[in-house]
């Protein structure tokens, strides 16, 4: 499950790293808001990075709670745990 | 001719499909293949009935029509699989069903019931049924921003308030949601799922015919956080709409077929992709927005399968398709068949139009497909219509004087700075628009003023608030539009909002709603904030918010900015700007009200900004 979890988060960072500013350190409590400044064109093409790279779906209605790197690891293992 | 669809290798022969089934979109449940396919979506053409154009006297009337033929609604999912379809004729089957259901919960006539509008077949059947249980429904938005829980769920609140509604449903999806914002509001009888409806038991009555006179629906205006508007709309209205829609705007006829991706909760999503294709009995293909937004290219692609000749878009989305589809994913498509483009619901920019067309020119998209239109859901949807098949035109007007004069003046020499607008086109029949001064005064062609529109398509009012209703509606019961622009041999060409909303990637923001926001912090003070749209030469627009603020550490205001814009951020989904100013330095009008355009002003001598860097806001005033 950690590994699995690390790995996701890994992954997560790499997609991450090419919206944020390259001073940004990005660890798994930063915030997707505040810190990265995603905004909702932004996040479009996050979801479907996401999506291509983890090979889910995710659902609009779960975004709503997520706020950090961490959160959001989080939900694409929840969601490809589910899948399986 | 029924169209031919490759569902991307599935083969068709012996999928046993379960047609209308809930689009079942549960968590643990994602896996696209294990979800059933639909087989083939419902026909372009229909040779059974005679097309009729909306001389309907009720939506209930153009429905029981519509079912008699074999034309409907389709829904595909992310993949451009084909994941459900609804015939009108099982439309009207479902929704009867349902609103026997509805009846059983004892509602009175014209009682609201809240929808949560994803781009789903029950919340089309739920929407009919509310109708032919003589109830009002109106649409309320699904979430989009990251971490928005708290403040979707106040805006949910906020409507249920508004609207009065008896009956709350969504899906299982926003189901949560809905129960936490229905908890404690006043007068709510019912909430659930559509399942949960459907254990209901249901009443064995024959629903009774509405009348022209009667609430159709109510459209609640989008963005606001507080005091939500919701516009109500009777089946007149709305009929002389559609009608102008589908007769003098679309000029629909038989071979056409729409294909959408915009939202249920939106008067183009709904009243301009539901309603109008079904009251002339067109077929609709449906894209979730969120699918569309994650790949522009599943809409172009459902478009050139299903041979689609009515497709409409905000600029934003054509923006997005230029932006995010592929040079070799235009081999695929064939754009040919799509006769008329519709633009609308913001200021169109000729570049968006031109850039989009270029793109899509090796596809065969054609350019005179463009049909820009103006309207706003406080009259019903359209107001003006392009001609159709003309494609877009425009006029180059001098920036200076526009800004100076308020004229519209025709560039003359090169090397001047201008805009370009659109133009709009004119007024649908039984309509008329006009352009005032700020005394109210009519005034000529070229003249720049605010937007008044009159006509049998304009709300009654908006619900339960007679204050806005009074603000909105003018004497004569010329509805003022909040748009600036002018009027130029009978066309309409509009110029920007007032500045008392701001447009952000092609959603409406109300600036009041922002500052209310920021007042509700302890550390600002009632009108002691000002927000303002500023827009670059890129016509890219950045929400600034100035605070007059006391606070001197600088932990205490740091703190208090980053609030400001993760607040800014969970309720409209954009990056925002903060300015901490001293006390005072927010101009004021006589009235002690902050004047937004004077703050605008300021910020930009204090930031220094020049010409080069912002684009003209010839909306200001």
């Amino acid at each position: 499950m950690t590994t699995d979890y690390n790995n996701i988060l890994s992954r997560l960072c790499f997609h991450l790293k090419q919206l944020a500013s390259p001073d940004v350190v990005i660890v798994p409590e930063t915030d997707l808001i505040n810190e990265l400044a995603i905004d909702s064109v932004k996040l479009l093409s996050l979801v479907m990075e996401i999506e291509d790279e983890f090979d889910i779906s995710v659902p609009l209605n779960v975004l709503a709670d997520v706020q950090t790197v961490h959160d959001l690891a989080n939900l694409i293992q929840h969601i490809k745990s589910t899948k399986q | 001719m029924t169209s031919t669809i490759n569902l991307e290798g599935k083969t068709l022969s012996s999928t046993i499909t379960k047609l209308n089934a809930p689009l079942t979109q549960a968590f643990d449940s994602q896996l696209s293949s294990e979800l059933p396919l639909a087989a083939a979506p419902t026909p372009t053409t229909c040779n059974i009935q005679a097309q009729r154009l909306a001389d309907f006297n009720t939506l209930t009337d153009a429905l029981e029509y519509a079912a008699s033929g074999s034309t409907g609604f389709n829904f595909y999912d992310a993949k451009g699989n084909l994941r459900s379809v609804l015939p009108y004729r099982a439309l009207r089957q479902n929704a009867l069903i349902s609103a026997r259901r509805l009846a059983g919960l004892g509602l009175a006539r014209g009682d609201r019931v809240a929808l949560i509008a994803d781009t789903t077949p029950e919340f089309v059947e739920l929407f009919f049924a509310c109708r032919y249980a003589g109830l009002v429904p109106f649409a309320m938005p699904v979430p989009v921003n990251l971490g928005s829980h708290v403040v979707y769920v106040q805006q949910l609140r906020g409507i249920l308030e508004g609207s009065k509604a008896s009956v709350a449903l969504a899906n299982v999806d926003y189901i949560n949601f809905l129960r936490e914002a229905a908890e404690g509001v006043q007068g709510l009888q019912w909430v659930g799922t559509p399942e949960e409806l459907g254990n209901l038991p249901a009443l064995d009555v024959t629903p009774q015919p509405n009348h022209p006179d009667e609430i159709a629906y109510l459209q609640f205006t989008s963005g606001s956080t507080r005091a939500p508007r919701g516009v109500i709309i009777t089946e007149r209205a709305l009929m002389s709409n559609l009608q102008g829609i589908v007769r003098s705007g679309l000029e629909i006829r038989p071979g056409d077929r729409c294909a959408s991706w915009l939202p249920f909760y939106h008067d183009m999503g709904l009243v301009g992709m539901v309603m109008a294709p079904m009251v002339a009995q067109v077929s609709v293909d449906y894209l979730a927005t969120r699918d569309f937004a994650i790949r522009p290219l599943q809409w172009l692609k459902l478009i050139s399968r299903n041979r689609s000749t009515v497709a409409f878009s905000q600029p934003f989305g054509l923006k997005l398709c230029t932006l995010r589809v592929r040079d070799s994913d235009l081999e695929d498509l064939d754009l040919s068949c799509w006769r008329a483009a519709g633009v609308g619901a913001e200021m169109i920019r000729p570049d968006t139009l031109r850039n989009f067309a270029e793109k899509f020119a090796p596809a065969g998209f054609d350019a005179r497909a463009f049909l820009p239109c103006y309207g706003l859901a406080e009259s019903t949807l359209a107001v003006t219509f392009s001609k159709v098949g003309e494609g877009f035109k425009s006029l180059q007007i001098d920036a200076g004087m526009l800004v100076d004069r308020k004229m519209a003046v025709r560039l003359q020499a090169e090397g001047r700075k201008y805009n370009e607008f659109v133009n709009c086109g004119r007024a649908l029949p039984g309509h008329t628009v006009k352009v005032v001064d700020d005394a109210g005064q009519e005034v000529s062609d070229l003249k720049l003023g605010s937007v008044l529109v009159n006509g049998s398509s304009i709300m009654t009012g908006y619900f339960n608030n007679p204050e806005d209703t009074r603000k909105t509606l003018r004497p004569g019961h010329w509805l003022d539009t909040g748009d600036l622009g002018f009027l130029f041999e009978g066309d309409l060409y509009v110029t920007g909002r007032r500045i008392d909303v701001i447009i952000v990637n092609g959603r409406n923001i109300r600036a009041q709603d922002i500052e209310e926001l920021a007042e509700q912090q302890p550390e600002v003070r009632t009108r002691e904030a000002s927000a303002f749209g500023i827009t670059d030469a890129n016509d890219a627009t950045t929400i600034v918010l100035v605070i007059e603020c006391r606070l001197t550490s600088v932990t205490d205001r740091q703190s208090l900015t980053s609030r400001l814009q993760r607040l800014v951020y969970m309720a409209f989904g954009v990056n925002c700007l903060v300015e901490l100013v001293p006390p005072h330095t927010l101009p004021r009008t006589s009235s002690g009200k902050l004047s937004r355009f004077a703050a605008r002003q300021g910020f930009i001598q204090r930031t220094n900004l020049t010409d080069h860097q912002l684009s003209v806001e010839s909306g200001d005033k």
